[in-house]
């Protein structure tokens, strides 16, 4: 199944993020990774939903133009 | 390549309790327990408060090294500060998780199982041989491990959930965004735990006082952030200190996921266990979780202990694990989580006019019973909220 681009997308303030965790099963793709206490969201999967940007408790989580 | 029986994957109350119990089940097995931090229970990402009588199923507190406080009385805030105390109504705890995780660990490796901190499950794969090969990455060396049974206790993230194929994803509405600070100097009733309930403090959720100790106690609040007004749960819990301890010393400071949502469909698949936070097994009304997941760690060890011990770790017999924590707390967690869903529109004005209610019963005639009854004439739909914040 092909992807539609959208338009925007989740990215990560690695300065603010407290490797919290609490984005992770809140992404319905499950584009984002916590590995070697690095956040990552994975470009290529995020759908633009928006999802985790809310929740984050410090405000880490951000949209951005996908291009 | 490692070949183990059980890998548990994250040494909190759920996993340490898994590892514990799966070697005393069965002691001629290998067991080994993964923590990706550097420490055992650091950092803290919790408010550490649990029950009496669920912590006394696993260790004894009484001048235990890893409690901070004991707790004798509840007191409930109306958005409007109106206080409710519920004084000697049982027993609790604030823990020392820094301690008490360690504590939990200890036990598994006196009863023989192997723990390794700094070593953290990247993936895990199933390769045809009846067995989990999971890459564990341990100061910079990639090793795989070979397991009849892993057991996930990787709490909120859950990745050996998601990487077994469960659905361990969690709707917004569920998941509660929590921030906490350490407050020093400052001036509460060091005997009771403080919940405050306002739309306006937190929405969806509620603030807390945890004391740690005289004039020290875990100050947080969790908060859902469909229902906030764009605000993240620290600027809530920044502005709520401002107003109630503007003069407090922050010395600690925490955030983190608490999802009140019901136990994952399915807590296993063949060779796979999910246990504690990992399978959303947080009393989704209380949002307690310690002995919850102390409780399932002890099902999951006994039951991959005999599973192995039959020589059958297939999906089919570790069902028997799903169906054991459904009965035990799964089912309950049901019905709290519709009774929190009913107090969703509970507005701020109900709450303020539900404490004045409560306070016109004497002090010492405060019974849990009494209040109910109060509640329950004139608040029908409030009933359930403080009776299940210690189960």
């Amino acid at each position: 199944m092909r992807r539609v681009t959208p338009d925007t997308i989740a990215v990560v303030d690695l300065a603010v993020c407290d490797r919290c965790g609490l984005c992770l099963p809140l992404c319905p793709p499950e584009a984002i990774h916590l590995e070697l206490n690095v956040l990552t969201v994975d470009r290529a999967a995020c759908t633009g939903c928006e999802k985790c940007v809310g929740p984050c408790p410090v405000g880490a989580l951000a949209m951005v133009a996908y291009a | 390549m490692p070949d183990v029986d059980v890998l548990v994957v994250g040494a909190g109350p759920a996993g340490a309790v898994a590892a514990w119990h799966a070697k005393q089940a069965a002691p001629g097995l290998d067991v080994v327990l993964l923590e990706r931090d550097r420490a055992i229970g650091a950092p803290v990402r919790c408010a550490e408060g649990v029950g009496d009588a669920g912590l006394r199923e696993f260790a004894n507190p009484d001048g235990a090294d890893w409690v901070s406080r004991r707790i004798t009385d509840v007191i409930f805030q109306a958005p409007d500060d109106t206080e409710v105390v519920l004084a000697n109504c049982g027993l609790g705890w604030v823990l020392d998780r820094t301690r008490f995780d360690a504590f939990l660990a200890a036990q598994a490796a006196a009863e023989g199982a192997t723990v390794l901190v700094g070593a953290e499950a990247t993936a895990m794969a199933r390769n045809g041989d009846d067995r989990w090969h999971v890459r564990v990455k341990q100061r910079g060396v990639d090793e795989v491990y070979r397991a009849r049974v892993v057991i996930g206790a990787d709490g909120v993230e859950t990745m050996v959930g998601r990487w077994a194929g469960l659905d361990t994803r969690v709707p917004s509405r569920d998941m509660e965004s929590c921030a906490q600070y350490v407050l020093q100097g400052i001036d509460f009733n060091p005997n009771a735990i403080y919940l405050q309930f306002s739309n306006a403090i937190a929405p969806g959720g509620y603030a807390w006082i945890f004391p740690k100790a005289v004039g020290v106690a875990n100050v947080g609040l969790g908060l859902v952030s469909l229902k906030a007004d764009g605000r993240n749960a620290r600027q809530y819990l920044d502005s709520w200190i401002a107003r109630r301890f503007p003069t407090g010393a922050r010395t600690g400071y925490t955030v983190g996921g608490v999802i009140v949502h019901t136990t994952i469909n399915k807590t296993y698949a063949a060779g796979v266990l999910v246990a504690g936070d990992a399978a959303h097994m947080i009393n989704p009304l209380s949002g307690g979780g310690i002995t919850n997941a102390m409780k399932a760690g002890r099902l999951a060890g006994r039951v991959a202990a005999e599973a192995i011990c039959a020589g059958d770790t297939s999906e089919r017999r570790l069902a028997a694990y799903h169906q054991a924590w459904m009965e035990l707390l799964g089912e309950d967690h049901l019905k709290y989580y519709r009774i929190k869903h009913a107090l969703e529109n509970v507005d701020d004005e109900s709450f303020n006019n539900l404490a004045r209610t409560v306070n016109k019963i004497a002090a010492e005639k405060r019974t849990i019973g009494r209040v109910f009854a109060h509640a329950l004439i004139k608040h029908p739909q409030l009933i359930p909220v403080a009776a299940r914040f210690f189960v």
